[in-house]
């Protein structure tokens, strides 16, 4: 088994050639952090795109971001907030819950579209994919979506990418939309069960988690927290905490699809990966 | 542009297509010459084409039982919502059944407890937020045809609207779909719950503009109405003032519920046409509307009123929902205000870096004076989504060119300064041949594959997005010289 660390696209497409030519399968791994999620999937190469790292461009104003994908969560995450600015995803770290180590990359979470418990209020991570670069089966580099937040131009191939854990081929650039960073408070009521959190998601609250944990409801606000608390102790008997509780893990392996479903799966995957070169197995089999 | 010519060997065969769709859609199909001229386009007004024949059916095995004829008869399928599609997407073949779904107008279910509602594909949008707004919700995205475009069309353009900018596109806000196939099966992509694991077909089957399938059920998320809304109306001086003024509201981290500009041409056309109560003479005119919490809102509108005041606009609130109401109106009318100036018109649809406005509204303006066509400029600001709206008469000898033309060359403007070539109207087959400014070979070739993964025949809307047709077949090799094809009346997927 080669171990092969990526520093530029061009050097991901020459891998990938060789990976054609000779026939050979490629495990992709950013931080490695999510490496134990999916199915088992032995590769015979590993494609390691922790080296390709770093911020391509950020413009606050244009409240967007362009990364490579080797890029830390944390750097990331760091810059923005420099900024008064955030993802509008929370990718979780799975770390503990994995018993990995290594450090988790933008890459690594928009293949496993960790989204976190902002997803109730902003979307999950494949809402904030705005465009990509990526190299695929065919040795190719390709683009898919923009760099601007309002784009309907071809196919949205980024959505596509957002969970495909890899088995669609290597990312090798990621533009992302941020938004403005506010005050947030967290509240909790031990009284609360998934009820309430019903009441508070069709209220106007626009709360930024809604989690119900060992028998307790949490909630988390931005923005106008005065008025956002007052309405919320209107639902029930909350109190502020200082932290929402840890998300479990999704199963590790993904449920069967009904045949039409997967066959349009095989199918999407042969379009980008015909050879079965990127991760094959991750998800389905033969996939 | 040049339309495909119909296959000869399709047209041959019509009198039996049409008894084959009488006998699976009994009741539903219309053939006469009087009856297709009703269906032979869409908003894209300068094309015109009747169909081959146009079935009209009411339930989704009915569209499963269309779309597997289809597949296995070799005829050409284009599916239809309302027809209002901007760029064509709807427009007929003459060699192609049109599939409308305007007869599955039922709203099938609406679950207030998980915030969601599932249509059938021929309800409209605004029926939508009509069968929820008495208990307090409404569907975000509003495109301006809303009283008439489709959900099941609003899904395959993924249609915006001005309210996006803060709730986001229809993709943002739909949770699952029951989608017809190409090979006859109805598969079900997404889910109420919003979870849904696997490749991301229902992200990559919206906004494919009906190149992968037909949808027969769309469930989508409604929001609670936000109990405040205050809209401010800004008069700006100069067009690179409001420029700057949406720069820094922004920057200012300031999301508005929605931020439109309209410059001088627009607004006196407005004006002209319904009196809204816009301030003539001023060079541009934003509208904003905040929307939340009163604490949250009253303090976004201080703050925006004051940004615009420091770029020198003169800055006024509707006093009222009546005259919010007008102020919106008075925006969602500028198509049909510019359309009383001239007998035609295109509406571009181009996306920018917002720090590009003031440079791009005023190339665009020395390039109307070249082409020497009437043109204004309407848009969605706060997310840089330009409308510019061209009129031109296409009875006059080369107008209709003139002013593709000038489309044509704001939409590569819009590409070179790192935007797109359409932000919510789709490509269709007006921005077709344009692919290739912002997308090489490879790229395209890429979303061909993906095209080839659901519709290996190319029959379903075919002619629509890619400018060129390649065979599934081939899709390792394929070269495309910037979007031009050496052989335009060559049927194209």
């Amino acid at each position: 088994m080669a171990e092969i660390f990526a520093r530029s696209e061009a050097e991901i497409v020459d891998a990938v050639r060789a990976a054609r030519e000779h026939r050979r399968t490629l495990e992709i791994v950013g931080g490695g952090t999510r490496r134990s999620f999916g199915r088992p999937a032995p590769c015979d190469d590993v494609l390691d795109l922790s080296a390709l790292n770093g911020i391509v461009s950020y413009e606050p104003e244009e409240l967007i971001v362009t990364v490579k994908p080797g890029t830390p969560l944390s750097e990331l995450e760091g810059v923005l907030a420099a900024q008064n600015q955030r993802l509008g995803f929370e990718p979780q770290d799975w770390r503990a819950l994995l018993g990995s180590s290594g450090t988790p990359t933008i890459g690594g979470a928009i293949s496993a579209n960790a989204s976190g418990p902002a997803a109730i209020r902003f979307g999950r991570a494949r809402d904030h994919l705005l465009g990509f670069r990526a190299v695929n089966g065919f040795a190719e580099a390709y683009k898919g979506g923009g760099k601007v937040v309002k784009n309907v131009t071809g196919f949205d191939l980024p959505k596509l990418m957002c969970g495909a854990m890899g088995t669609l081929g290597p990312l090798t650039e990621l533009t992302f939309r941020v938004f403005p960073k506010h005050a947030e408070k967290i509240f909790v009521t031990a009284s609360g069960d998934g009820a309430v959190l019903r009441k508070v998601a069709a209220s106007p609250l626009e709360a930024t988690a809604l989690i119900h944990s060992g028998g307790k409801a949490y909630v988390r606000l931005d923005g106008a927290l005065d008025e956002k608390t007052a309405m919320l102790r209107g639902f029930g008997d909350f109190a502020e905490t200082d932290r929402l509780p840890a998300l479990p893990l999704p199963p590790r392996e993904w449920p069967p699809e009904p045949p039409a479903r997967a066959a349009l799966t095989r199918a999407v995957k042969a379009a980008f990966d015909p050879l079965g070169i990127f991760n094959p197995g991750r998800m389905y089999e033969g996939v | 542009m040049h339309l495909a010519e119909a296959d000869p060997s399709i047209l041959s065969r019509r009198a039996e297509i049409v008894a084959a769709l009488n006998a699976l859609v009994p009741g539903g199909v219309v053939s006469d010459r009087a009856g297709l001229a009703a269906f032979d386009g869409d908003a894209l007004g300068a094309y015109r084409q009747p169909p081959l024949v146009c079935v009209l059916p009411t339930t989704a095995a009915q569209v499963a039982a269309v779309l597997k004829f289809a597949s296995g008869n070799g005829v050409p399928i284009v599916p239809r919502g309302a027809g209002t599609s901007l760029s064509g997407g709807a427009l007929p073949r003459g060699d192609g059944i049109l599939l409308g779904l305007s007869r599955m107008n039922r709203i099938v279910e609406i679950d207030l407890e998980n915030r969601s509602v599932v249509a059938e594909p021929g309800v409209t949008n605004l029926a939508i937020t009509r069968a929820v707004e008495a208990h307090g919700f409404y569907y975000a995205p509003d495109p301006s045809s809303q009283i008439a475009c489709t959900i099941g069309g609003n899904v395959a353009e993924n249609s915006g609207g001005l309210h996006c900018l803060k709730y986001g596109l229809t993709t943002n806000n739909l949770l699952g779909v029951k989608l017809a196939t190409f090979g006859g099966g109805i598969v079900e992509l997404g889910s109420k719950s919003g979870s849904d694991r696997g490749y991301d077909l229902l992200g990559i089957v919206t906004g494919s503009e009906g190149l992968l399938g037909v949808v027969v059920e769309a469930t989508v998320r409604i929001l609670p109405k936000p109990p405040v809304t205050r809209t401010l109306l800004a008069a700006f001086k100069s067009v690179p003032d409001a420029g700057r003024c949406v720069a820094d509201i922004i920057a200012g981290g300031i999301v508005p519920a929605a931020m439109e500009f309209m410059d001088r041409r627009a607004v006196e056309a407005v004006e002209d046409y319904s009196a809204p109560g816009y301030p003539r003479g001023a060079e541009g005119v934003l509208i904003v509307d905040a929307d939340g919490l009163k604490s949250e809102v009253d303090d976004a509108i201080a703050r925006i009123a004051e940004i615009a005041r420091g770029c020198g606009a003169e800055v006024r609130e509707a006093r009222d929902e009546d005259e919010r109401a007008r102020l919106w109106a008075g925006r969602k009318a500028a198509f049909p205000a510019m359309g009383r100036l001239a007998p035609d018109m295109l509406c571009m649809d181009g996306t920018i870096p917002r720090r590009k406005l003031p440079e791009v509204l005023e190339r665009m303006s020395r390039m109307a004076e070249d082409y020497g066509l009437g043109f204004c400029n309407v848009f969605h600001a706060g997310d840089g989504n330009l409308h510019p709206l061209i009129i031109f008469d296409v009875m006059k000898e080369g107008e209709l060119a003139r002013a593709e033309r000038f489309g044509a060359d704001i939409l590569r403007l819009c590409v070179e300064v790192g935007g797109v070539l359409t932000g919510e109207h789709g490509v269709g087959v007006e921005k077709r041949d344009l692919m290739g400014e912002m997308f090489t070979d490879a790229d395209l070739a890429q979303q061909q594959r993906l095209k080839c993964a659901f519709d290996g025949a190319g029959l379903l809307n075919p002619g629509k997005v890619f400018p060129t047709l390649s065979a599934c077949v081939e899709q390792g090799h394929m070269h495309v010289k910037h979007g031009r094809v050496p052989y335009p009346n060559l049927p194209r997927f």
